[in-house]
C-alpha cells in the first residue's frame, strides 16, 4: 500500500536529521525480516543499456552491511596511520596530518551512523573485520602495498583507491534504497562526503607530483594494474556512454554542444572530460572483492 | 525589469498549466500537491519573468538543469576573463570545471528534451547575474565558486526528499536517479577542490559536513532563495513535492 506507506513516512519524518530517527526502526526491521527485495518490478523491467553486470537484489540490510564493511575499512585505515608511533615523520607536515585527521573523523562517524541504523532496525551489527592494509592477508601472501605505513605516497595511493571505491560502491547501491527517502538521502550524503575525501586525497597527491586530477580522468597515473583485482577499482570508470532512461544514448561525441572551449578539443580530449564529469557505480560483489583485499 | 515584458519572447504563456500549478500551490499539504500530479502536460510554465516548476520529475530535472546552467555560465564567465593572479593550474582547473558543467547542463537538457523549460527560447537563454561576486581576483573567483559548488552539492543530495505518490511518476524519478547520482559525486569533488584552494583543510569542513559525517542537503525551497540573486527571473519551486 504505497499511499499508506507515504502517510507513515510523513508521520515519521524528522526534518532536521536523516540519521538515527528512532521511528524508522519498525519499518526497517520489517524490511529486514522479510528479506524483501527493494527493486520494484517496474524498475526491474526497464531496459538496461549500459553494462548491467550481474543483477543483484540487495535488501536494505545488505546495503547497510556493505556500507559498514567499507566504512570499517576506511576508518581503520586512517586510524592506524594516525596511531603510528612516528606519525609526525610519516605525515611529513601538519597540513597532511590534519587532512587525514579530518577524513578519519568522518569515517568513524560513518561507522557509528551505520551501526546505529542497523541497531535501530533490530539487526545484528557485524563486528569489525581484521584488516591488513599491506594486502598480505596477515603475512600469508605477497604484500600488495608493503610500505603502506612507511611511505606516505603509498598510503595516499591506497587512500585514493579506497575513497574512489567508496564513491562507486555507494553509487551502486542507490537503486536498492529508492523506496526509502530517508535512507536514500543518508546514502547520498555519505557518498558525497566520500567524494570530497577522494578529491582532496587526489589534490594532495597532485601537489606531491603525481599526475592525477581531483576528478577521475582516464589519463590519471595508474595506481592499479588493469585486469587485477585492485584494477577493478577503476574498471569502467572511463565510460563515456551515458543513457537517458528512455533509453537514449547521450550523443557527447556527435551533436551535443559541449565542445565550447577555444581552441576546440580533440574528440579524445573531449571524451576524457565526459569521463571526468561522471563517476560510475560498481556492484556489491565488486565492492566486496575490493574490500577483501585488505581483510583476513 | 518590467513585469509586463516577458523575458521569454519565444515562449507562449501556457495558461491552462499555470492555473493548474497555481491552484495546487494554494493547497496546504505536500501530499495533496503530489497527489494532484497525474497529468502528462509536464512542461514547466514560464510567465513573464517567472519560472514555475511542475510537481513532478520534469520539474525536478528542470531545477537541476537551471542549476547546471547557472554553474556553466559562471565558470564560462571566469574562463572568458581569468583573474590576473590565476596560475596555470587555476586556469586548467576552471576550464575543467566549465567543461564538466557544460556536459552536465547538456546531459540534463538532452534528457529533458522537449520538456526543458527553455526549449522554445532559442538564443534567448537566461542571462545570469554574477555582479555580486568579485571575479577579478583569484580569491574572489574561488570564493564565488565555493558558494555555487556547495549549493550544487546540497541540491543534488536533497533530491531524495522528492515525494511522489503517483506510482508511474515515481518510476520516472527512480529511472533518472542513477544518472543524476553519477554527476552528484563529481559536484562534491569540485566543491572539495575549490574550498581547499581558499583555505587549507576546508575541503570537508564542519560548515558543510555534519557530525554524522553527512554532506549537506537542501530542498529546492531552500536552494531557491540562495540563487535568486543570480537569476534574471523569479524561480517558483513551490509545486515541487518535497518533504
Amino acid at each position: 500500500m504505497d499511499f499508506l506507506n507515504i502517510l507513515a513516512r510523513l508521520a515519521d519524518l524528522s526534518a532536521d536529521t536523516e540519521a538515527g530517527a528512532a521511528p524508522r526502526r519498525t519499518a526497517l526491521a520489517r524490511l529486514g525480516q522479510a528479506g524483501a527485495t527493494l527493486l520494484p518490478a517496474a524498475v526491474a523491467v526497464l531496459p538496461r543499456p549500459a553494462a548491467a553486470g550481474v543483477q543483484d537484489n540487495s535488501t536494505v540490510l545488505d546495503v547497510l552491511r556493505l556500507a559498514l564493511t567499507l566504512e570499517y575499512l576506511e576508518s581503520e585505515f586512517y586510524a592506524q596511520a594516525l596511531a603510528l608511533p612516528n606519525a609526525a615523520a610519516f605525515f611529513g607536515s601538519a597540513a597532511n596530518r590534519n587532512a587525514i585527521q579530518t577524513i578519519a573523523v568522518h569515517e568513524s562517524q560513518h561507522v557509528a551512523l551505520l551501526q546505529r541504523l542497523l541497531t535501530e532496525a533490530g539487526a545484528t551489527v557485524p563486528s569489525k573485520p581484521s584488516f591488513d592494509f599491506t594486502g598480505s592477508k596477515n603475512g600469508t601472501q605477497t604484500a600488495l602495498f608493503p610500505d603502506i605505513f612507511t611511505n606516505f605516497d603509498t598510503f595516499l595511493k591506497v587512500a585514493q583507491l579506497l575513497e574512489d571505491v567508496g564513491i562507486r560502491a555507494y553509487k551502486g547501491q542507490v537503486e536498492f534504497l529508492q523506496l526509502d527517502s530517508l535512507l536514500l538521502g543518508t546514502l547520498l550524503r555519505l557518498h558525497s562526503t566520500e567524494g570530497r575525501h577522494a578529491a582532496h586525497i587526489r589534490t594532495m597527491r597532485r601537489q606531491r607530483g603525481a599526475a592525477v586530477k581531483s576528478w577521475v580522468n582516464p589519463t590519471d597515473a595508474a595506481i592499479t594494474t588493469t585486469g587485477s583485482v585492485p584494477g577493478q577499482a577503476y574498471a569502467g570508470e572511463s565510460n563515456t556512454a551515458q543513457y537517458t532512461p528512455a533509453p537514449r544514448l547521450i550523443p557527447f561525441d556527435t551533436t551535443l554542444p559541449i565542445n565550447v572551449g577555444t581552441p576546440a578539443l580533440s574528440k579524445e580530449a573531449l571524451l576524457a572530460k565526459v569521463a571526468e564529469a561522471f563517476d560510475e557505480p560498481i556492484n556489491a560483489a565488486t565492492a566486496t572483492e575490493l574490500a577483501q583485499l585488505f581483510i583476513y | 525589469m518590467s513585469d509586463s515584458a516577458s523575458s521569454f519572447p519565444g515562449r507562449p504563456l501556457r495558461r491552462r498549466s499555470f492555473l493548474r500549478v497555481a491552484g495546487a500551490t494554494v493547497a496546504s499539504s505536500a501530499l495533496l500537491l503530489a497527489g494532484c500530479n497525474d497529468d502528462d502536460d509536464v512542461t514547466p510554465v514560464t510567465t513573464s519573468n517567472t519560472l514555475v516548476l511542475t510537481a513532478n520529475t520534469v520539474g525536478l530535472l528542470n531545477y537541476l538543469y537551471l542549476l547546471e546552467q547557472l554553474q556553466a555560465a559562471f565558470f564560462q564567465k571566469v574562463v572568458d576573463a581569468f583573474p590576473d593572479d590565476f596560475t596555470a593550474d587555476d586556469r586548467a582547473a576552471f576550464t575543467d570545471l566549465r567543461d564538466h558543467e557544460v556536459i552536465h547542463r547538456e546531459t540534463l537538457k538532452y534528457t529533458l528534451d522537449t520538456n526543458a523549460y527553455d526549449v522554445n527560447l532559442g538564443t534567448n537563454a537566461l542571462a545570469f547575474k554574477f555582479d555580486s561576486f568579485n571575479l577579478s581576483s583569484r580569491s574572489g573567483a574561488y570564493a564565488a565558486a565555493r558558494t555555487l559548488k556547495d549549493l550544487s552539492v546540497a541540491a543534488y543530495n536533497g533530491i531524495s526528499r522528492m515525494l511522489l505518490t503517483d506510482a508511474a511518476e515515481r518510476v520516472t524519478f527512480q529511472a533518472h536517479l542513477k544518472l543524476l547520482v553519477k554527476m552528484a559525486s563529481v559536484e562534491s569533488r569540485h566543491a572539495a577542490f575549490v574550498r581547499e584552494q581558499l583555505q587549507s583543510n576546508s575541503f570537508a569542513a564542519p560548515d558543510v559536513v555534519d557530525t554524522n559525517g553527512l554532506d549537506g542537503a537542501k530542498t529546492p525551497a531552500e536552494v531557491a532563495p540562495l540563487i535568486a540573486a543570480y537569476l534574471p527571473i523569479t524561480l517558483n519551486v513551490a509545486a515541487l513535492p518535497f518533504i
